[in-house]
């Protein structure tokens, strides 16, 4: 069995960064459909 | 190998992460309020479709009212052309009239001078007519007086003749007195006088002139203003008074046409004779 290397990489870090990213993008869509009335149309 | 499509799916996720945040976000900056705006851009329409549909029903209400107005003026034009028609008939009756009565006015006017003409003729007659009712009235107005100056003298003769009977009345009882006293001294009252009969004397009076003595003064001699013109004679025995008193009698010696000249009769004097004396021949 190999040891495992439990050390964040650069990855883990762009990882943390996208699901932030994430995070933001889809507040902003909430409050815009907020905006609409939930309404797409 | 694995180890590769890992790290790119995570870079891949990243990107997209970051496009999808970016996206999102300028979704939310650039399109804030695009509902609103839309919605007040909607009611803007639906307002002005609102304003226009009224637009258009007010200008077909003002197109059917000026329809129904031209109809209404159509109708008034026509029935003005008719009253047109009806005042021209009467106009040209009017005129006709007025010829009529131009021509009655001059016939009344020709009418009017000659009634003027005869007016002037009945004022010169009524004016000489007053100028002859004015002289008939003086006429009038001096028989009036005339006749009351008749009907004076009348009574006055009716009094006198009055006072004639009354006289001859006197006169036949002192006849009767006479004839008896004649019959009483043995005298025919109806016997036939024969020898001169003396004059009747007549009332006239007169008054002295003038009055003097003689020398001697035995005598006074009176002059009178009554003489041979009123019937006086020599001889003649006048009375002298002075207002009711008896002053003397005087005896005629001279007579001339208007005077006379007469002696005192001293055994008859009662006063001293001055000018002025009434002189009478009976009282």
């Amino acid at each position: 069995m190999s040891q495992q290397n439990s050390d964040p990489t650069i990855y883990d870090s762009l990882m943390f960064v996208s699901l932030g990213a994430l995070i933001v993008g889809i507040t902003f869509w909430i409050m815009t459909l907020n905006n609409y009335g939930w309404s797409g149309g | 190998m694995n180890n590769v499509v890992t790290k790119t799916l995570i870079v891949l996720q990243l990107v997209f992460s970051l496009c999808f945040m970016c996206f999102a976000g300028a979704v939310y900056t650039f399109q804030n309020g695009w509902r609103a705006k839309a919605e007040e851009y909607k009611k803007s329409a639906d307002q002005f479709s609102r304003s226009l549909t009224d637009t258009q029903n007010a200008r077909t209400e003002e197109a059917a009212k000026a329809v129904a107005d031209i109809k209404k003026q159509q109708e008034r034009a026509e029935l003005a052309e008719a009253q047109v028609g009806q005042l021209q008939i009467d106009l040209k009756q009017a005129q006709t009239s007025l010829a009529n009565a131009e021509q009655q006015r001059d016939k009344f006017q020709a009418d009017l001078l000659v009634a003027q003409d005869e007016a002037k003729a009945r004022i010169t007659e009524t004016n000489l007519s007053r100028a002859e009712i004015k002289r008939l009235r003086d006429q009038l107005n001096d028989g009036i007086a005339q006749r009351r100056s008749l009907e004076d003298q009348n009574l006055d003769r009716q009094g006198k003749i009055d006072e004639s009977v009354d006289r001859e009345q006197v006169l036949l009882k002192e006849v009767t007195r006479l004839r008896d006293m004649i019959r009483a001294k043995g005298f025919d009252p109806n016997e036939i006088y024969v020898g001169p009969v003396p004059a009747a004397i007549e009332k006239v009076n007169g008054e002295v002139l003038k009055s003097q003595k003689n020398a001697s003064r035995s005598q006074e001699l009176v002059e009178i203003s009554i003489g041979q013109d009123d019937n006086i004679v020599e001889k003649m025995r006048l009375i002298v008074y002075r207002d009711n008193k008896y002053i003397c009698d005087i005896e005629i010696t001279d007579v001339m046409p208007d005077k006379a000249v007469g002696r005192v009769l001293e055994e008859t004097r009662n006063g001293s004779i001055e000018r002025g004396d009434h002189v009478t021949t009976k009282l």
